[in-house]
């Protein structure tokens, strides 16, 4: 189900027409869809759906083959200190030699301030984003000494203390116990309320009812989004987990053996068609 | 004894100490995020593939002017590295396989310009050999100045740029999302890794140079979990081996300063793996054998209350050999645990038989309460067989600590017996 | 496919060596002293070619040879070369040639004749060409082995022979006569390396080098101290580098001198285990003999 085209104001998040690969292998095909501002929204799929390829590609940690995505109208670049990333717990080594309180200070990092000591303005705010997620007390401790659940709190205060309005999380609930769940939850619904966004790739069907308002469905294409009562219905479900595209995944595998560019160069859409054309 | 006293006043001692004491910290400095990178073997690669670029400057250039083969040893250090990252990046090349090509293809062309030189009509020596090993002995103070300056160099940039390295050495991906100039910052690190590497080499050449760029960190690493006291003390280490490698070459006649130096960190480095307090190797023997004293100590107690509890009698004498009906111990377990009971006041010693004092005793009552305690756990919660939990609540009650043992209390609701319908011993 | 093929065959031809000349006698020899003894020697032979392996600036203890020498050395019909391992890094490849055609020259001389190299037990110090009675004598067993392999030139070798060891005698009284007006205190002579310990046994010179007998060795920071001591407390005036090391070390022990408050002058170049480039005097044995005495005598008398 899909939105109207026509840009909402309140549009937070447009991907447009993106498609990306994977090591040469495409594993998203033209993702289309538009987010309002102001709500917690979850981006499900089964495994090698191609979640989190769609979000660092919305981060620009990766460039699409085609596609493009925009944030609050804008390009990233243009936007980037109202956006945070949270990435995957696994992608960072914890037993690099810093404390808590150092990684939760890397989210006041900027461009502004490259060479230049952090302020004392900047460690209130890290102050603050600690004690949201409960780990004040454990400021100074290694971060190699955390517990899982405890790992994924700093990394969620390093996200609050950039004082966004867009996060993007990718699975943070993976591997957390049930009390630190409860917590991220608390401190994600209470920036939704404040009007701002959150955008979490997550694993877990079930749950995703539970937490989100609205979600992103999607297994290589997109399946459906919006509303979650809109989105959660046994069709789409089946569609997405029901079993894999082979002709897809075949057409995939391919294309990465050989190398095959995946869009032909300096083929460029007109604006205003193709979108109307339907599938 | 002349030369004894112009030990520490010999100008040579002084200007080689110093000059490899600024070039070992540096290295030291700038090889912290190396290591943390976990790029050691490409700081190894980039200090052989150096040996190319001396021999083409020298072939370019005509002469040895320092500052020719310096800006040869930059630019194939450079070239090494974009081809290994480019190698592992766009083909298919495992990392490991990228570095070790690019190293002995280098090197090996390294060497190849090396022999031809040697062949060559003209009157001197090139003398690039030294670059394989370094010739710190041989320093003059031009080259300090020198070394001194871009030392400075490399670590006023680095701490400049502290906390943008930290973020990049930890999390690169997430440092690009934050609009920071990621690719700026590590060629950057790059090109400070490259230098450090092209001054390290004139103390001991191409071949131990990866030494005196990694392994002060790794050393440091053992001693501290914070960044800046891990690179503080790395930078000790390298001053300290620097110092003490000139100090051993000054000493006798034939010792190689720039091998030495190596050798000075190296043991040092052994020593940190062993010494260092709690992750060092002996801290965690040490540990290791305290616990199996507790474990010892507390057995011994259980066996005594066993007796005791059998014959209807805590508080009589017991002997050595009327505890073998309860269990078989080894001679040096049970007589290190009787001296270590009697000396912690929980036994008391009548010739040749034991007693319970009163902290004896509650201290034997609770380690049978915890054992009895957990086989109820595991028989009710994890509803394991009879015969399997006497074994595991042997090992876990030595562990179980106050907090944990309240737990439990409370979620079996204050047993009186244990599976085996022992009773639970509480306070007397 | 064919393209792959024909381009294996090239390069397969490419690799392929040339058919040995069999025409000329082939002598190799590998520094250029023993070439330019045996080339005098062989004066007036035709039919034979002289080859020399190292060439000026060349440091024989660390010369690694190179797949065209071992080819050279391959079809040569004999190879004169100096032994006391004074090659280090050529020995094995000797051994692996038959023996006929393997000459070490300086082993003709006795162990009496030989200086002790002090480091190893069974090593002796290769650098006999700088006492000339004994190079006179190695070219002794020179022109018998040349005359043992060449008969038909038997007398005319003798005759060539002769007029070395003539020429080298004067040398000797030459250099002996004039060494000696350097006052015995100034008579030190200070190099790189322990090359010039038969030249100083022969004409009264005290000698000293940083390195040992082989500019393989490792030299540390005491080396250099102790040296520049022994040089500021006998207020020597000059020391010497060499053409075939690199004047690195040296330079460092000039400037240790230095800051012991003592002038020390780099006297000039000698040549020590090569002889010097062509058309600078120095690239025939005598020339180079004579530069080294000359440079000696202008820097210390």
């Amino acid at each position: 189900m899909k939105s109207e085209n026509q840009l909402d104001k309140d549009t937070v998040l447009e991907v447009h027409n993106l498609s990306a690969s994977y090591n040469r292998k495409p594993v998203l095909w033209d993702i289309d869809f538009r987010l309002k501002g102001g709500q917690l929204i979850g981006i499900v799929g089964p495994n090698g759906s191609g979640k989190t390829t769609l979000l660092r590609n919305i981060m620009g940690l990766m460039e699409a083959d085609s596609g493009y995505v925009r944030l609050f109208g804008q390009d990233l670049n243009k936007v980037r200190q109202r956006v945070s990333y949270v990435p995957q717990r696994e992608s960072v080594d914890w037993n690099f030699p810093v404390s808590v309180r150092e990684v939760v200070e890397m989210g006041r990092y900027r461009p502004s301030n490259l060479m230049r000591r952090l302020q004392s303005s900047d460690q209130d705010l890290v102050d603050l984003a600690l004690e949201k997620v409960g780990m004040l007390e454990y400021a100074t401790r290694q971060i190699s000494q955390l517990s899982g659940g405890q790992q994924q709190r700093v990394f969620l205060a390093r996200s609050l203390a950039q004082n966004a309005d867009l996060y993007l999380m990718d699975e943070p609930f993976v591997g957390v116990d049930a009390a630190t769940e409860d917590a991220i939850l608390r401190v994600l619904s209470e920036l939704r309320d404040a009007g701002k966004t959150v955008v979490i790739v997550h694993h877990d069907l079930q749950t995703a009812y539970q937490y989100f308002d609205a979600m992103v469905l999607l297994n290589t294409r997109l399946v459906a989004y919006g509303a979650k009562d809109d989105v959660f219905t046994r069709e789409n479900l089946q569609e997405a987990y029901g079993g894999r595209l082979t002709v897809l995944s075949k057409l995939s595998e391919l294309i990465a053996r050989s190398e095959f560019p995946v869009r032909e160069k300096g083929f460029k859409e007109k604006s205003g068609e193709g979108d109307a054309a339907g599938k | 004894m002349q030369q004894e006293s112009s030990w520490i006043l010999d100008s040579s001692l002084i200007l080689v100490a110093a000059g490899t004491f600024l070039l070992a910290v540096s290295a030291a400095v700038v090889g912290s995020f190396t290591f943390l990178q976990k790029r050691s073997l490409v700081g190894d690669a980039v200090a052989h593939s150096i040996l190319p670029g001396v021999a083409v400057a020298f072939l370019f250039s005509g002469t040895k002017d320092p500052w020719w083969l310096m800006l040869g040893a930059l630019i194939s250090g450079w070239l090494s590295l974009s081809l290994m990252d480019f190698l592992s990046r766009k083909t298919k090349l495992s990392q490991d396989t990228a570095i070790a090509t690019v190293l002995s293809v280098f090197f090996g062309i390294g060497i190849l310009l090396l022999t031809y030189i040697q062949h060559l009509e003209s009157g001197h020596q090139s003398g690039l050999d030294q670059f394989l090993f370094g010739q710190a002995a041989a320093m003059k103070s031009q080259e300090l100045w020198i070394y001194g300056g871009l030392a400075l160099v490399l670590i006023v940039c680095t701490l400049i740029f502290f906390k943008e390295f930290k973020l990049l050495s930890f999390n690169p991906d997430f440092a690009q999302t934050l609009g920071l100039p990621v690719r700026g910052l590590r060629i950057l690190m790059n090109s400070l890794m490259v230098l450090a590497i092209a001054l390290g080499i004139q103390a001991v050449g191409v071949v131990l140079m990866a030494a005196l760029l990694i392994t002060p960190s790794a050393a440091a690493r053992n001693f501290t979990d914070r960044l800046k006291a891990m690179i503080f003390i790395a930078a000790l280490i390298a001053g300290f081996s620097a110092l003490l490698g000139s100090a051993i070459s000054f000493s006798a006649k034939g010792m190689p300063t720039g091998p030495w130096i190596v050798m000075c960190l190296s043991i040092l480095a052994l020593l940190s793996l062993f010494l260092a307090p709690k992750k060092g190797m002996l801290a965690r023997m040490l540990l290791q054998r305290r616990h199996q004293q507790k474990i010892n100590d507390e057995n011994l107690l259980k066996a005594f209350y066993h007796y005791g509890e059998r014959h209807a009698n805590l508080a009589q004498w017991i002997r050595l050999s009327d505890l073998e009906e309860i269990r078989d111990f080894a001679e040096e377990e049970q007589s290190g645990a009787l001296r270590r009971l009697i000396h912690k006041g929980h036994l008391l010693r009548k010739g040749e038989a034991f007693q319970f004092s009163r902290a004896g005793l509650d201290e034997a009552r609770r380690v049978v309460r915890l054992h009895r305690l957990w086989e109820m756990y595991l028989s009710q919660r994890l509803r394991l067989k009879s015969d399997h939990i006497h074994p595991n609540a042997e090992t876990m009650e030595h562990i179980i600590s106050p907090e944990i043992e309240a737990q439990l209390l409370e979620e079996l609701d204050y047993p009186d017996k244990d599976p085996h319908q022992s009773p639970i011993p509480y306070r007397s | 496919m064919r393209i792959w093929w024909s381009m294996f065959l090239v390069v397969f031809l490419i690799s392929c060596e040339e058919a040995p000349n069999s025409d000329k006698y082939q002598i190799v020899c590998t520094t250029g002293m023993l070439a330019d003894m045996t080339t005098a020697l062989c004066q007036g032979i035709d039919s034979l070619e002289i080859q020399s392996l190292m060439g000026p600036g060349t440091d024989p203890h660390l010369y690694k040879a190179s797949q065209a020498d071992v080819f050279a050395l391959s079809r040569a019909d004999l190879i004169v070369f100096n032994g006391l391992h004074l090659e280090g890094k050529m020995a094995k490849l000797f051994h692996k040639l038959p023996e006929e055609r393997v000459y070490p020259a300086a082993e003709v001389l006795s162990e009496k004749e030989l200086i002790n190299a002090s480091a190893y037990q069974q090593a002796y110090d290769p650098h006999v060409w700088f006492d000339l009675s004994l190079w006179s004598k190695i070219c002794f067993g020179l022109e018998h082995k040349l005359q043992e392999k060449l008969p038909d030139h038997k007398s005319l070798i003798a005759r060539n022979a002769e007029k070395y060891r003539k020429g080298l005698a004067e040398l000797h009284h030459w250099a002996l006569k004039e060494l000696s007006q350097i006052p015995e205190k100034q008579r030190v002579l200070v190099t790189a390396h322990d090359a010039f310990k038969y030249f100083g046994r022969a004409y009264q010179v005290e000698v000293k080098g940083l390195q040992g007998i082989s500019t393989t060795a490792e030299f540390g920071l005491r080396d250099i101290s102790e040296l520049a001591e022994f040089i500021s407390s006998r207020k020597i005036k000059a020391v010497f580098v060499e053409s075939s090391v690199s004047p690195r070390a040296i330079e460092a022990v000039q400037e240790a001198v230095n800051r012991k408050a003592w002038e020390l002058q780099i006297g000039g170049e000698l040549y020590s285990d090569a002889m010097g480039p062509p058309q600078s005097g120095a690239d025939h044995f005598y020339g180079m003999f004579r530069s080294n005495v000359e440079t000696i005598l202008s820097a210390l008398k």
